[in-house]
């Protein structure tokens, strides 16, 4: 990356920094507002700790990430082949979507148990939506002229899927998965909010329970901005794939 | 020769196409020229077999091979010139992966894109995207190719040197070709024959002889040339 990419970024943080230092040196009070270095230092004394959480988050966003895009792009495949099948299942897709995630995760926990595997599911749930919506967006968008160039031809069905509307749709899917990239971490800490101390270990959203408790809340910052950091690193990495994937084709990431 | 006998279109209470009549033969170019909307690319369409029509049929010899050319090139903006040119003979049968490499590189040659085969289409100007579109279907040796106002989005002096092309490649690949324009001097410039349609609901009512051996640029500043322009734009604006 250059240099006139990466200044910018910097130079709005550290004026956040700033602003945040000079914030909390005149409210004073640091267990409501603890200023960067503080939440710094809280970060370096436990970073075993913070270290051993983002490893359990990572798992459970990752995997429930993982599964929400398998599931997305096949449900989304299987419906772009039939106006019937999308009229019965698009619906319940939203549903999915306007369903609180939040409200049904207890719900989750009390059929599959405090483990990692209601939070992962918890984490496909609420990440499933935006991948199943753009990637059936991209595989219906496909321009008419190559749909009957392809039809002119003969090929069949399997044929036009994987050498036209699939690749014709890959800005799309990347489009979804960006959306979901983030949304997979935060369902993995609202899992972890519910499941709470039953989890041996505890990822990041069960440590922020606890330095919440004990008014930690330097701590609790910190946990936040790791949480956060994991889902930067999420995104970051599906960028990476879509770049790679477009770069020698798509408007968005020629140069 | 393919046959057209009184195709019928509609679609839903729009009447496309009224008992269309129009025998070609083969190895001849005909272009069909029309108002717009009057269902002239609808008519091509039937032709190729992209659409049904709701009355009528078209005869084509069984099994001949036939290729389209969409008025936008229709390339596959992921894959390289050198893979779309291979691209129809992946999806028809029976081109080995050597024959198809082969095959896309000397059509390549043909219409002057060697040099360009790992570049992407949206490196290309309009009318090069054009001649990748010409190569991707000459390399299946068609009978019949049907193109759809292919020059109407490129610039007056790249529309006039392909027009050329597309006339040299007719004469040497010897297929039969059916044009849609509505650039009345294209028609004249390209085909045997040119058949005018009126406004929906279409039907074809003139056709009209060009009688000119051979096709050069001299040909374009000729009287007969710009006579039949004329007589051709003035049927055309009969309907106005």
């Amino acid at each position: 990356m250059e240099m006139k990419n990466i200044a910018p970024p910097i130079l709005v943080l550290v004026i956040f920094l700033i602003v945040w230092s000079i914030a909390a040196h005149l409210y004073n009070m640091a267990f409501l507002l603890p200023n960067p270095l503080q939440v710094a230092q809280a970060f370096a004394a436990d970073i075993d700790m913070v270290m051993g959480g983002l490893w359990i988050t990572f798992q459970e966003a990752l995997y429930g990430y993982l599964l929400a895009i398998s599931i997305g792009i096949t449900s989304a495949a299987v419906m772009s082949q039939s106006k019937i099948l999308e009229r019965s299942f698009y619906p319940y897709a939203i549903l999915l979507q306007t369903l609180p995630a939040v409200a049904v995760a207890p719900l989750i926990v009390l059929w599959f148990g405090f483990e990692m595997k209601s939070v992962i599911i918890i984490s496909l749930i609420i990440s499933l939506f935006p991948i199943i919506n753009n990637t059936l967006l991209g595989l219906k968008s496909t321009s008419i002229n190559l749909v009957e160039l392809f039809q002119m031809h003969k090929s069949s069905r399997f044929v036009s899927f994987f050498k036209l509307r699939l690749p014709a749709a890959i800005p799309n899917v990347i489009a979804g998965l960006r959306i979901s990239a983030g949304l997979s971490v935060i369902g993995a800490i609202v899992g972890e909010f519910i499941i709470g101390s039953g989890s041996e270990g505890g990822g990041l959203g069960v440590q922020v329970i606890y330095a919440q408790a004990n008014l930690e809340t330097a701590l609790v910052m910190a946990l936040i901005l790791t949480a956060t950091a994991l889902g930067f690193m999420f995104f970051m990495s599906v960028s990476t794939l879509g770049h790679y994937l477009l770069r020698h084709w798509h408007e968005s990431e020629i140069t | 020769m393919i046959e057209v006998s009184e195709v019928t279109k509609d679609f839903g209470y729009v009447h496309a196409l009224r008992k269309v009549d129009l025998k070609i033969k083969t190895g001849e170019f005909v272009t069909i020229v029309g108002p717009s909307g009057c269902g002239k690319s609808t008519l091509l369409r039937i032709i190729a077999g992209l659409i049904d029509p709701t009355d009528g049929g078209v005869d084509k010899p069984d099994d001949s091979m036939g290729a389209f050319v969409f008025q936008d090139s229709a390339l596959l903006p992921w894959r390289t010139v050198q893979k779309n040119a291979e691209l129809l003979m992946e999806l028809e049968d029976g081109f080995s992966k050597n024959e198809r490499v082969s095959k896309a590189s000397s059509a390549l040659q043909q219409v002057g894109l060697t040099g360009f085969e790992k570049h992407y289409p949206h490196q290309l100007s309009g009318g090069m995207k054009m001649r990748l579109s010409l190569a991707r279907s000459l390399v299946l040796s068609p009978e019949y190719l049907l193109l759809d106002e292919p020059l109407s989005a490129v610039d007056e002096l790249t529309r006039e040197v392909l027009q050329e092309e597309i006339y040299t490649l007719h004469k040497k690949e010897k297929f039969t070709s059916i044009l849609v324009t509505h650039n009345v001097s294209e028609a004249v410039f390209l085909s045997n024959r040119v058949a005018i349609m009126s406004p929906r609901p279409g039907k074809i009512t003139h056709i009209v002889n060009i009688p000119f051996n051979g096709r050069n640029q001299k040909l374009r500043s000729s009287t007969k040339f710009h006579k039949l322009v004329g007589d051709i734009s003035g049927k055309l604006r009969s309907w106005k």
